[in-house]
């Protein structure tokens, strides 16, 4: 059973506002390491350095967008297997497709709560202990 | 840890600077200068505030960038063209958006139904592109209806050791140990082309051994001393991985073995991800060690693998390199700290110089080349810390076309809006401060400059106004220009009213730009002039206050029938600056480098006599009118030879120039400006104080003032009988 606090997740968004949202949730269910990128560049030179459990990102976002770190992390040598939940607005229903096309584990509607990500979390690395 | 109002405060920040993408870029997208990325950068800014204010349950902010995000992303993928109604449509849901953000943000309740009627407009215009997407649920659902969407799960565990699965992917992979031999070096073959050219069949990790490497000192430079050992995963026979060694074969120990590919465990997420695999591949952060040179053993070099791409990937990759915009917020109240800091410095240093001075040469010597470091030092420490404060006017221009497009909606009148340099920076002090006098000013200009279309076609000119607003550095000042191609001043009217009110005596002969000036008296605005936009109270008068205040000049020029054009000068600081340091009589002044054009000290002939005047100096074919500072500022000038005096010639911002004539100059300094005007009020040609390095208080001179009040200032018959021989002989 994966313990939240020895998870290290990634959370990828342009916005501090729901980054920081995002890590509130996760500090609520039990997460302690929390790694932040404002976008899909960032994210992969995070990746590239830090060993990563889970990543967590938006879509919509300058530089590289969502889908494109998406498809980054599959092809990168050692990132390539990391979970990836994808954070998408209400209307994005299509953007939820490709991403499932690109290998996405799951995704996440904005606004959520907690609970929510909880259980989006746990379809993907199973039970949270 | 943060709470929920900080975050919130941070989501308004960042609607803010949503807000300002979003109005840019439907300008540009009008203008015809916008491209993909401008309507992307657009979609990106409302889509941002849409998912924040969800997060913080600002509703109705939701659902209205919701619908206007729709129309965006029908622009975005071709479903729905930009024509100029559907983009006045989005100008103006970007208003409401603004509306909402500053209601959301004041917590004020907003009205059921505000901007009911953008909103229907761009529900029309979805309309027209067959509906596509749509306002969905009020409440954001956990799943997507009907979406097909199973979880894919992963067992942590298997993400350990996730070294590249050596040929799943089809690829075989080859162990290959390079050992060069001293002979072939000597047949000029470079093992360097030889990894080079195996790095262009595939993929190919190298990994340099340099045990066998010596002291600096032993390093022989014909015997190699590295050896590789090199994981190749290529697509290429055995056969081509032999031909790379072909030249060397004799001359290396070699050893070239196929690795067996473990059993092919493939995630189906990660086939997904090879068959879309995009050019953001060439753009992946790769793990690099340093390379390193095989021929020339680099005594530190480590024992690290080298992953590397095939040669072609890796050039000009576009994205790689470059880092992310690395920007951190700092509370404006910290920097304020460091700039005043920054000032005592300036001032604790010039103390120090003028100490040092008084010291015998022996100690003083060392001592000044340190100080001259520390004065180097203080000036870049200046200069960065004022730069962080810097902000390109784009920040205040960009309300403005907002306020043209009300004003014109109310007067009905057609007036488009052209900024230039919107990058130029100014100090943050004067930026805050320059958005009142500007709003004011152009609000003026649509309201009272720019003629009814009608008039404006039986005046001969194109139906719509134009109010070019632009900004640029000139002279170590911000000069910001307002011009529109309107009626311009009606001067009789303008001295009709000023009579009335008693301005003007009823005799006075004023010049057309006297007149026209006469609107920035203090108690010009009327009623005759309010209208409901302009005229609320605050008149010109208090525009040009306003900028007085900030150190800076106002100028108007109107030209009847062809429209006005209203000139801001102002300083980039209000802190620190660089002045020259001159004495007059038994005082001292600075004078603001920047106005300053060059020092002199003429000769007899270069300096002729004309009635009225102190003489006008012949300086290289242009005549610069000579005028007394003493006189000017009410000091006595220290006696003595007339021809030890310096004149400094002085730009007046309007490009004409006068010669002022000193005692003596001290050298340059930078000094801090103090402001006087809270204590003694507004000081005509004195622009403020500043602290010298011998403790002493110094006035800093307000040269455009002086220039103006030595026009008014009649010659004194003290100064005239002078003036019949020249001032300086």
């Amino acid at each position: 059973m994966p313990v939240p606090g020895a998870i290290k997740v990634l959370v990828v968004d342009d916005q501090n506002s729901v980054r920081q949202m995002t890590r509130m949730a996760l500090e609520e269910i039990g997460f302690r390491h929390i790694h932040e990128a404002e976008n899909g560049v960032q994210a992969m030179e995070t990746a590239a350095v830090q060993p990563l459990d889970l990543i967590i990102s938006d879509y919509n976002m300058p530089e590289m967008d969502g889908l494109g770190l998406l498809r980054a992390v599959r092809g990168h040598p050692v990132a390539r297997k990391v979970p990836f939940i994808m954070l998408t607005g209400r209307g994005d229903r299509e953007l939820v497709v490709k991403a499932a096309q690109a290998g996405v584990n799951n995704y996440l509607v904005k606004p959520f709560t907690s609970a929510i990500l909880r259980d989006k979390i746990e379809a993907v690395i199973g039970k949270l202990s | 840890m943060a709470t929920l109002d900080d975050l919130k405060k941070t989501f308004f920040d960042e609607c803010d600077e949503a807000m300002q993408q979003i109005e840019i870029g439907l300008t540009d997208i009008r203008s015809g200068e916008g491209n993909d990325e401008t309507i992307n950068a657009v979609f990106r800014g409302v889509h941002s505030v849409k998912g924040g204010a969800g997060i913080f349950g600002f509703e109705q902010l939701v659902e209205f960038a919701h619908v206007f995000e729709t129309v965006l992303d029908g622009l975005r993928n071709g479903s729905l063209t930009a024509t100029s109604e559907n983009l006045d449509v989005l100008l103006s849901a970007s208003d409401v958006l603004s509306d909402l953000v500053q209601m959301s943000r004041a917590g004020e309740t907003i009205a059921e139904g505000f901007g009911a009627e953008v909103r229907s407009g761009l529900e029309q215009i979805i309309e027209q592109g067959g509906g596509g997407g749509g306002a969905d649920g009020d409440i954001a659902p956990a799943e997507f209806e009907g979406l097909d969407f199973m979880p894919v799960a992963v067992n942590l565990d298997d993400l350990d050791a996730d070294v590249p699965l050596a040929g799943s992917d089809g690829r075989s992979v080859y162990k290959i140990v390079f050992r060069p031999k001293p002979e072939m070096l000597k047949k000029a073959n470079e093992p360097l082309y030889v990894l080079r050219e195996l790095r262009k069949l595939g993929e190919a990790e190298i990994e340099a051994n340099v045990d066998n490497l010596p002291a600096l000192s032993e390093i022989e430079v014909d015997v190699p001393y590295l050896s590789w050992t090199i994981t190749l995963r290529t697509e290429e026979k055995r056969a081509k991985v032999d031909e790379v060694f072909e030249f060397v074969m004799g001359d290396c120990e070699l050893s070239i073995e196929e690795e067996t590919p473990p059993p092919a465990v493939i995630a189906p997420a990660a086939i997904a991800a090879d068959t879309a695999m995009p050019e953001a591949i060439a753009a992946l952060p790769v793990i690099e060690a340093p390379s390193v040179a095989p021929a020339m053993p680099a005594p530190k070099a480590e024992n690290k693998p080298m992953a590397t791409k095939p040669e072609g990937e890796t050039g000009g990759g576009a994205g790689r390199g470059k880092p992310a915009a690395t920007t951190t917020r700092i509370e404006l109240d910290r920097i304020d700290r460091v700039v005043n800091m920054v000032g005592e410095l300036v001032i604790s240093q010039a103390m120090l110089g003028q100490i040092v001075q008084d010291l015998p040469e022996s100690t003083s010597m060392r001592l000044i080349q340190i100080l001259d470091e520390v004065a180097h030092h203080t000036r870049e420490l200046k200069d960065s810390v004022m730069s962080m404060r810097a902000q390109p006017v784009g920040s205040v221009f960009q309300r403005m076309p907002r306020l043209v497009r009300e004003v014109a909606a109310k007067t009905h009148k057609k007036v488009r809006l052209e900024t230039h340099g919107e990058t130029t920076e100014v100090d943050r002090s004067i930026i805050e401060r320059l958005g009142d006098p500007l709003t004011h000013i152009i609000r003026n200009s649509v309201d009272h400059g720019v003629e009814a279309p009608s008039a404006r076609i039986a005046a001969g000119k194109p139906e719509e106004g134009v109010i070019r607003l632009s900004a640029e550095h000139r002279g170590g000042r911000i000069v910001i220009e307002i011009k529109d191609d309107g009626a311009g001043i009606n001067s009789e009217r303008v001295l009709k009213i000023a009579r009335e009110k008693g301005l003007v005596g009823p005799d006075a002969q004023l010049t057309e730009d006297e007149i026209n000036n006469l609107i920035m008296m203090p108690g010009f605005s009327t009623a005759e002039v309010i209208s409901d936009i302009s005229g609320r109270g605050v008149g010109m008068d208090v525009v040009r206050s306003n900028i007085q205040d900030l150190g800076g000049r106002i100028t108007l020029k109107s030209v009847r029938g062809q429209g006005m054009t209203i000139q801001l000068a102002l300083p980039l600081t209000l802190a620190v600056m660089d002045g020259m340091v001159i004495k007059v009589g038994t005082q001292t002044y600075v004078m603001p480098l920047s106005a300053i054009v060059e020092c002199l000290r003429p000769s007899r002939g270069e300096i002729s006599a004309l009635i009225g005047t102190h003489g006008m100096l012949q300086l290289r074919g242009e005549f610069v009118p000579i005028i007394l500072l003493s006189d000017l500022l009410g000091v006595d000038s220290a006696p003595g030879s007339n021809s030890e005096r310096v004149v400094i010639v002085t730009d007046n911002g309007d490009g004409s120039r006068i010669g002022l004539v000193v005692d003596e100059l001290l050298g340059h300094q930078q000094v801090v400006i103090k402001s006087i005007e809270e204590s003694y009020g507004a000081v005509p040609g004195i622009a403020a104080a500043t602290i010298l390095g011998n403790g002493r208080v110094a006035f800093i001179l307000d040269v455009e003032k002086l220039a103006e009040l030595a026009a008014q200032t009649p010659i004194t018959n003290h100064a005239t009988s002078r003036a019949a021989q020249p001032a300086l002989n």
